[in-house]
Formats: structure tokens, C-alpha cells, sequence
């Protein structure tokens, strides 16, 4: 490679979304999976900066829009989960998700 | 005298007159005890219904043997709209007076009308007399019907009324259980025989449906007769088919039902748990002989094959013998004169078999009569001494005169001892057998059998009687004193023993002769009394007198006979006594086979369909069992099942997408 | 290798590093200066790409705001926090290899259309036209998330809730 190509962003895309994956999977503390979501998050909003920059055409600039939003969603989201935190906080005393398991059948 | 053949298109009114006894008793007879309970009104429709049946056969006596046919159409299909009848078919309900139903008719009425009478003295102790006279109204209703019939399917109707009037009547103390069992036992094993006579009239609308003036047998409605002749005409007796001979046994099952003749006999014997005046009625006089009248009318109007004739003359001939062998031994005066309507019922089968199908009728003529006799004169003694046992009785002779030689007369009649009664109408069916014969060698062993069965008709009846009525005193020192009945009994008997010693000799009168004379197209004219068999006669009453002789030694003046127990004898007596098991037989066959049937499919219904879905539960059951671990309540693994269907995807797009893009993108 | 790639390469693998580094250590706060230090470097690769303005709402969403409330969840749940589970469950290590593996494939093996353009630099200017021309609908339904998100939380959180 003599020039950064648009193959070796999104490999590390990739590679990051397979470090979150494996946190979601294997994480029990409600925060580490929290942040685990956000690191896959990142690898996505990754993957559409990267074809917005190697785009080769002018509507490849949605790419980037698109990125913007969803930095914002992922801000959200990450509101709402540590607002389900604190509530699973207060109600079991830890935030270990696998003690939350009153939904099994 | 045309003056009664006014009367003949009004021949319907005769079963109606009973049967307004039957509605009246039905609906009011609780309320009727001063009129015996409704038994006068059924004395009284009977009354009628015998005088106008009587006028009715006499004017077809002194016609010149017309068919006088009076018929309804209830229901009719036109030609066109059935497949199976593309002629169009009839339900038609009708009457029809000719020789054989006259013949029927008097025997049907007058034995009906003495029986009812006796019933009034002979039943005046029992409980639930309305049902008693609602029920016998309704018999005679039906079997007045069933001889008036004028075509196959109305036949078949009153034939199973009558059946199931029998049920009723012999079910009449249906508290005794033995009773209840017995009119089971009468009603099933004639179904038998219904079932297959059913079926044999199938086979003859398959065969016939279409032959016959005015479109067919099927669209005049299955009638006997068309005009002055049999509705098939000259088809009668003439046609011969495999077909044919089937529906033939057929009707010979169906009427071997009816009649109690091998093998379907087992439940007359035991139909005697009735009152004896339904015994004498119907198990003697009239509905048993609805069978032979059924194969008379086959043979007079439709036709028998010739198998189909070695068929009757063998059933009719083995239970000849076989009934008398079995009357020898019992010890129940009912049970001996039962057997006794078997084998004489055997001689008038005989005789259809032959082919003389009036002969058979003539001895039925005078069989109701002296049979009848013979069940009444028994009813009187049970109504004095209140037993059945022969063994018990003696002596009756001294305090019931007029029972004492009413039974005498009957037994005299039955054994065809001369002159009276069974004499000229036995006589006559043995030599129109032997005649026969001469034709059919296949009938000799029959008619050998019928001979061997006059002996021991003569030897159980006289057996009977000495053991009854001869001697001192009763062997049972504990039995009431017996005395004869009110009027309204002896009547009755005396009326009947004047019937049994004159009845045959009606045969002389001869517009009563014509009757026996089959009218043109029938199946064979029969001689009535031909001296040429004179022989055949003098056989036959040497061996009646042997066998009274035989009694006499063996019973008279109130000895006892007894079988040494060593005796050989003794085996024969057993298998006699056991009615040779052909009872055990149906027990065998019906009851554990068909338990065996019922157990097997009481196995599949529980183990196998129950199983499956007892299974099918046990199936799912377990599977969702399994299915709900997936639900583990830890988002761990619910995301590891969100990843594994990510994955799955991406090798679905990456590898089978291409082909898809091919497939349907393409070209 | 252009030294354009070798940055891309040393940044890159600092990313994948922390990353794992924020997932794996004791500690929880540790966590979260290896999150942030994550997130800055995610930044600075958007600069890398040619796109500035994204790069600053990475650093200001995330490696600010994302990063203090995650902190501040540390910090409220403290008491009674496992800072390490054993990690149980339905293998997740097969799985996360085989997603990478495959995407791994999937963008070495194929050819992406424009993979071997060079980076172009967009403008915010015609970054902010689209958002709010072309693609203003997603920016609507984002304000409307981030709208009923903010009233979930609040009810989510609020004391008085009796259970």
C-alpha cells in the first residue's frame, strides 16, 4: 500500500465492532456493557466516515451527515442505559446484569 | 256369491279393527278395569276382525281364485328421475286377497279372536293387562297385515312389526330377567334372519326391477300380483341364475328366522318365558308361520330355483327330526309343544321345498288350530297348578275333563293319527315329498328323516299327556288341587277342538278345495288328497300309533320311566337335553368373539389412538421444556443470539446472494 | 508505506488497544481514562479522513459528555459494584471471531468500488447543506429520539418510585 485505502478503515472498523461484540457477550457489569456498545457504536459511525471519505462522488457527503447523527444517537442511548443503571441500582442493589434475569422463563 | 265379493276391496278394514284396540287400550286401558282392562275391546276388534275376515276368504272361496288387488300410492318416483329405476319406483300400501292370504286370513283371525277370549280368564291375575291387550291388538293388526300384503316391501314392514311385537310380548314379565334375556334372544336371532331376508329382496329388485308390465316390477311398486296373475308373469319359477338361488337362501334364512328352523331355533324353546296365550298365538299359530307363508309366497308368485328348492327341503327336513328328537326328552309341557311347532314347522318348509307350496300352507292351516289347542289346554293346567314340570303333574285327568281331552284331541291331531286333523294334512305333505323324490333323489334322505319324525311326534306328545293327565294323584303331593278355568277358558278350548278335528276336513268342501288349487302361472298345482298315496298314509299312521304304543308302556297310568344312569342312553339324552349346543355354539361364536372383537378394539382405541395423542402431547410437552432454557432472563445470551443471527445473515448475503442477484435480477 | 499509512496504522492500533485495555482492567475507573483516551483517538483519525467537523463533535460528544456520564454512573453505583465477573455465557469469543473473520474477508478479499480513490475533503459547508437539506429528516427524528430518550430517563430516574 503505498496510500491509506478505504480497505484499511474499514478493517479496523471491523476489528473494533469484534472488541465491542465480545464485551457485550461477556461483560456481567451493566457499565463495561455499556461501554462495550459504545465501542461497536464507534466502529460503525467509523464505517460510514470512512465510504463518506473514500466516496468518489458528491452525495458521498450523506455518509458524513449520517455520522453526525448518529454520534447524537449514541449520546442518547448511552443517557438512557445509565438511567436504567441507576434504577437497577436501586432496585437489586448491583449491576451485575446477570442476577436480572426475572424475565426467564 | 257376488253378494260377499262386494266385500273384498275392503279388505284393509281388517287389520284396522285391531288396531283401534291398540290406540284405545294404549291411551285409556289403565282406566278400563272394569273391562278387564281393555281385554274385552280386543276381544271385541277381534270378534269383527274374524267375522269379516272370514266373509272375506269365503268370498274368495267362491270366487273363481281371483287376485283382488286394492292398492295406495304413498310415494311414487317417475320414470327418468333414478338411475337405479330408470322406469320410475312406487311405495305402494295395499291389499290383496288371493288363495293364500284367504287361507292365512282365517287361520290369522279366528285363532287370534279364541285366544284373546281365553286371555280373559287366563290372564284376569296378572299385572299390566293394558300393555298385555295393546300389544297382542297390535300383533294381530300386523299379521293380519302382513298376510294381506300385496307387495314385497309392505310384506317386509308388517314382517318386522310382528317381530317386534314378539319382543314385546315375550318380554312380557320383563321383571324376570330370564324373561327380558329371552325376548333379546327371540329379537336378534330372527334379525338374523331379517338381515339376510333383506338383502334377498335386494337381490330380486336387482334381478327384477325392470321385468313386467307397465314399466317395470320397481315402478308398479314391487307388487305381488298384476291382474289374475303373478306380476312377473311368466318369469315365475322359470328364471335360473346364481343370482337367483343366492336370493332365494335368502328368503329361505329370513323365513328360517321367523319359522325357528335350523340353526335359527334357539329362540323359540326359550320364548315360552311368555304367557301361554302368547305362546299359543304367536309361537304357534300365526307368527312362526309368517316364515312359511313367505316362502309360499315367493314360490307362488316370484319362484324358487331348484338348489334353491334342495335347500328348503333339507332345512325343512333335518328340523323335522332334529325338534322331535329334542321334544322327547324335556320335562317342561311348554318347552315339548314348542319344539313340537319346530318340527311340524319343518313339514310345512318341506313341503314348500317340494314344491307344493298350498300343501305346506293346508298343514298349516290345521296345525294353528290343534297347536293352538294344544298351548291352551297346557295354559289351563299351569293355570290350575301353577307348575310347568311334567314330572310334577299326574293325575289331572280325573279334575279337568274338558283340558284332559282337549289335550287328547290335540295330541291325536298332531300325531295324524286318523281321522282327524294332522292326519290328512301330514299325510299329504309326506306324500307330495315322497312324490317328489321320486323326482329329486336328493330329497330321500329328507323324507326318510320326516317318517322318523312321525314316530317321535307321536311318542312325545303322548308322552306328555300320560304324564300329565293319566294316574291317581299328582307325583307332587304339594300341588293345588287342580280344577278347570272359568268359561272364558274352556269356550276357547272346546271351539279349538272342534277346529283341529274338522278344520282339514274342509278340504272336502270344495270351494274350500279351490283354494288349495294354485291359479294359473303359479308354481305347481298341487293334488290335495290323492288315493294313489295311500301308502305313504298307512306308513305314516302305523307309525303315529307306534309311537302312542311306546308312550303307553313307557308312561301310562302314571308310571315313570326312568333311564337307568349307567345307560348309554344317558349321553344321548344329555346331548338332547343340551339341544345338541347349538345354543353354546351362538354363545360361543357371538359372545367371546365378539368380546375378543370388542377387547381388541377397545386396545386400539386406548393404547394406539389414545397413544398418538397422549404422544403428541408428551411430544410437545417436552420439546418446549427444552425450548424455554433459550429464555434465560441474561442479556448475555440474548445478545449472543442477536450475533448469531448477524453472522448467519452475512453468510447468507455473502455466499448464497450472488445467486440470487443471478436468479432473479439476471440476464 | 507512506507515512501517511503509518500513522494510520500506529492510531489505528491505539484505538484497538485501549479499547480492549477499557473492557479487561480491574479496575473501573481505570475504564473510563481508557474510554476517553478511545474516544480522542477516534477524533483524531476523523481528522485523518478528511472530515473536521465530525472530528470535533467526537471529541465534544464523547470524549466529553459520553465519557463524564460515565463516570458519573461509576461513581453513583460505586458501592456496590463487581468490578470482575467471570465470564460465562454461550462462547463468545467463537462468535466475535468468526464476525471478524468474515468482515475481515469480506473488505480484503473483494474490490469496493472507490477503494483505491484518495481521501476527499469535505467542507462543513456542504456538510451542514446536506444535513439540514437532503438528509434533514434524519436530523428531525434524532431531536425527536434525543426528546422522548430525555423524558424516559427522567422517569427512569426519579425518586419516589416505589420498588
Amino acid at each position: 500500500m503505498t496510500e491509506l485505502a478505504l480497505v484499511d478503515v474499514l478493517a479496523l472498523s471491523a476489528v473494533l465492532l469484534g472488541v465491542g461484540l465480545f464485551g457485550i457477550l461477556t461483560r456481567r457489569n451493566f457499565i463495561l456493557l455499556l461501554i462495550a456498545i459504545e465501542v461497536a457504536m464507534n466502529a460503525a459511525i467509523l464505517n460510514f466516515v470512512a465510504f463518506a471519505a473514500f466516496g468518489g462522488t458528491p452525495a458521498a457527503v450523506s455518509g458524513q451527515a449520517i455520522a453526525v447523527v448518529l454520534v447524537g444517537l449514541a449520546a442518547t442511548e448511552v443517557a438512557v442505559g445509565l438511567a436504567i443503571v441507576l434504577a437497577l441500582n436501586r432496585l437489586r442493589g448491583s449491576i451485575n446484569v446477570a442476577e436480572a434475569v426475572q424475565l426467564r422463563l | 256369491m257376488s253378494g260377499l265379493d262386494a266385500l273384498l276391496p275392503y279388505a284393509f278394514v281388517v287389520p284396522l279393527l285391531p288396531a283401534i284396540a291398540f290406540v284405545v287400550i294404549g291411551l285409556a286401558g289403565t282406566r278400563l278395569k272394569a273391562l278387564e282392562w281393555g281385554g274385552w275391546i280386543a276381544v271385541a276388534c277381534a270378534g269383527a276382525a274374524m267375522v269379516l275376515g272370514v266373509l272375506i276368504a269365503v268370498a274368495e272361496m267362491l270366487g273363481p281364485g281371483q287376485y283382488v288387488d286394492r292398492s295406495f300410492v304413498w310415494f311414487q318416483l317417475p320414470a327418468g328421475s333414478s338411475s337405479i329405476f330408470p322406469q320410475g319406483f312406487a311405495l305402494v300400501m295395499g291389499t290383496l286377497v288371493d288363495p293364500l292370504s284367504a287361507l292365512m286370513l282365517i287361520v290369522v283371525t279366528v285363532v287370534g279372536f279364541l285366544v284373546l277370549l281365553y286371555s280373559i280368564g287366563y290372564m284376569h291375575h296378572d299385572r299390566g293387562l293394558p300393555r298385555y291387550y295393546a300389544e297382542l291388538s297390535l300383533f294381530l293388526t300386523s299379521m293380519i297385515g302382513l298376510v294381506l300384503a300385496d307387495n314385497l316391501l309392505e310384506f317386509f314392514l308388517f314382517w318386522e312389526l310382528v317381530g317386534v311385537c314378539s319382543y314385546f310380548l315375550i318380554g312380557f314379565y320383563y321383571e324376570r330377567p330370564a324373561a327380558a334375556s329371552a325376548a333379546k334372544e327371540a329379537f336378534l336371532v330372527t334379525r338374523i334372519g331379517d338381515v339376510l331376508f333383506l338383502l334377498g329382496i335386494f337381490l330380486y329388485f336387482a334381478a327384477y326391477a325392470l321385468v313386467g308390465p307397465g314399466g317395470g316390477w320397481a315402478a308398479s311398486g314391487f307388487k305381488f300380483t298384476n291382474g289374475d296373475q303373478p306380476f312377473l308373469g311368466a318369469l315365475v319359477g322359470q328364471a335360473q341364475s346364481p343370482m337367483l338361488t343366492i336370493a332365494g337362501l335368502m328368503m329361505l334364512a329370513g323365513a328360517a328366522g321367523k319359522s325357528a328352523q335350523f340353526p335359527l331355533d334357539v329362540w323359540l324353546p326359550d320364548a315360552m318365558e311368555g304367557p301361554t296365550t302368547v305362546s299359543a298365538l304367536i309361537h304357534a299359530a300365526t307368527m312362526v308361520a309368517a316364515g312359511v307363508y313367505l316362502l309360499a309366497v315367493v314360490a307362488v308368485f316370484i319362484g324358487f330355483t331348484p338348489d334353491d328348492q334342495l335347500a328348503i327341503v333339507a332345512i325343512g327336513g333335518f328340523t323335522t327330526f332334529y325338534a322331535a328328537t329334542m321334544a322327547v326328552v324335556h320335562t317342561d309341557i311348554k318347552r315339548v309343544i314348542a319344539y313340537s311347532t319346530v318340527s311340524q314347522l319343518g313339514y310345512m318348509v318341506l313341503a314348500v321345498g317340494a314344491g307344493f307350496a298350498m300343501v305346506g300352507l293346508y298343514h298349516l292351516f290345521t296345525h294353528a288350530f290343534f297347536k293352538a289347542l294344544l298351548f291352551l289346554a297346557a295354559g289351563s293346567v299351569i293355570h290350575a297348578v301353577g307348575t310347568q314340570e311334567m314330572f310334577r303333574m299326574g293325575g289331572l285327568g280325573r279334575t279337568m275333563r274338558v283340558t284332559s281331552v282337549a289335550f287328547l284331541i290335540g295330541g291325536i291331531a298332531l300325531s295324524g293319527i286318523l281321522p282327524i286333523g294332522g292326519f290328512w294334512s301330514k299325510d299329504d305333505v309326506l306324500a307330495v315329498v315322497v312324490n317328489a323324490a321320486g323326482s329329486h333323489p336328493l330329497y330321500w334322505p329328507f323324507a326318510i328323516l320326516a317318517f322318523g319324525a312321525v314316530f317321535l311326534t307321536a311318542y312325545y306328545i303322548f308322552r306328555a299327556w300320560f304324564l300329565t293327565f293319566s294316574g291317581d294323584r299328582p307325583r307332587d303331593a304339594t300341588l293345588p288341587a287342580a280344577h278347570e278355568g272359568p268359561w272364558v277358558m274352556q269356550v276357547p278350548l272346546v271351539v279349538l277342538s272342534g277346529l283341529a278335528i274338522g278344520g282339514a276336513l274342509l278340504v272336502f268342501v270344495p270351494s274350500f278345495a279351490s283354494l288349495l288349487h294354485v291359479p294359473a302361472g303359479g308354481g305347481g298345482v298341487p293334488p290335495v288328497f290323492s288315493t294313489a298315496d295311500a301308502l305313504v298314509s298307512a306308513v305314516s299312521v302305523g307309525l303315529g300309533v307306534a309311537g302312542f304304543g311306546l308312550a303307553y308302556v313307557l308312561w301310562g297310568n302314571g308310571r315313570v320311566f326312568a333311564l337307568p344312569a349307567s345307560s348309554p342312553a344317558q349321553g344321548v339324552r344329555t346331548v338332547l337335553l343340551r339341544r345338541y349346543y347349538v345354543k353354546d355354539a351362538f354363545d360361543a361364536v357371538g359372545l367371546r368373539g365378539m368380546y375378543g372383537l370388542s377387547r381388541a378394539a377397545d386396545f386400539v382405541d386406548r393404547f394406539v389412538l389414545d397413544g398418538a395423542v397422549r404422544g403428541m402431547e408428551r411430544l410437545f410437552a417436552a420439546t418446549s421444556d427444552r425450548l424455554r432454557r433459550l429464555q434465560s432472563g441474561v442479556v448475555s445470551d440474548y445478545a449472543a443470539y442477536v450475533v448469531t443471527g448477524l453472522v448467519g445473515l452475512l453468510l447468507l448475503v455473502l455466499f448464497i446472494g450472488p445467486y440470487l442477484v443471478g436468479a432473479i435480477g439476471g440476464g | 508505506m507512506s507515512p501517511e499509512d503509518l500513522v494510520f496504522l500506529g492510531v489505528a492500533g491505539v484505538a484497538v488497544v485501549t479499547a480492549l485495555l477499557a473492557l479487561l482492567v480491574r479496575e473501573l475507573v481505570h475504564t473510563i481514562m481508557w474510554v476517553a483516551i478511545f474516544f480522542v483517538d477516534l477524533a483524531i483519525i476523523y481528522f485523518l479522513l478528511e472530515a473536521p467537523f465530525l472530528g470535533v463533535l467526537q471529541l465534544g460528544v464523547y470524549a466529553g459528555a459520553v465519557t463524564i456520564l460515565l463516570f458519573f454512573g461509576v461513581m453513583v453505583t460505586r458501592k456496590r459494584i463487581f468490578s470482575r465477573e467471570a465470564a460465562t455465557g454461550i462462547g463468545p469469543y467463537p462468535l466475535g471471531l468468526a464476525l471478524l473473520a468474515i468482515v475481515l474477508v469480506a473488505t480484503a478479499g473483494s474490490s469496493i468500488p472507490g477503494g483505491d480513490l484518495p481521501i476527499r475533503s469535505i467542507a462543513p459547508a456542504t456538510l451542514s447543506t446536506t444535513l439540514f437539506g437532503v438528509d434533514g429528516g434524519w436530523l428531525l427524528l434524532l431531536g425527536l429520539t434525543m426528546m422522548s430518550a430525555l423524558a424516559g430517563a427522567i422517569y427512569l430516574v426519579r425518586e419516589g418510585r416505589d420498588e
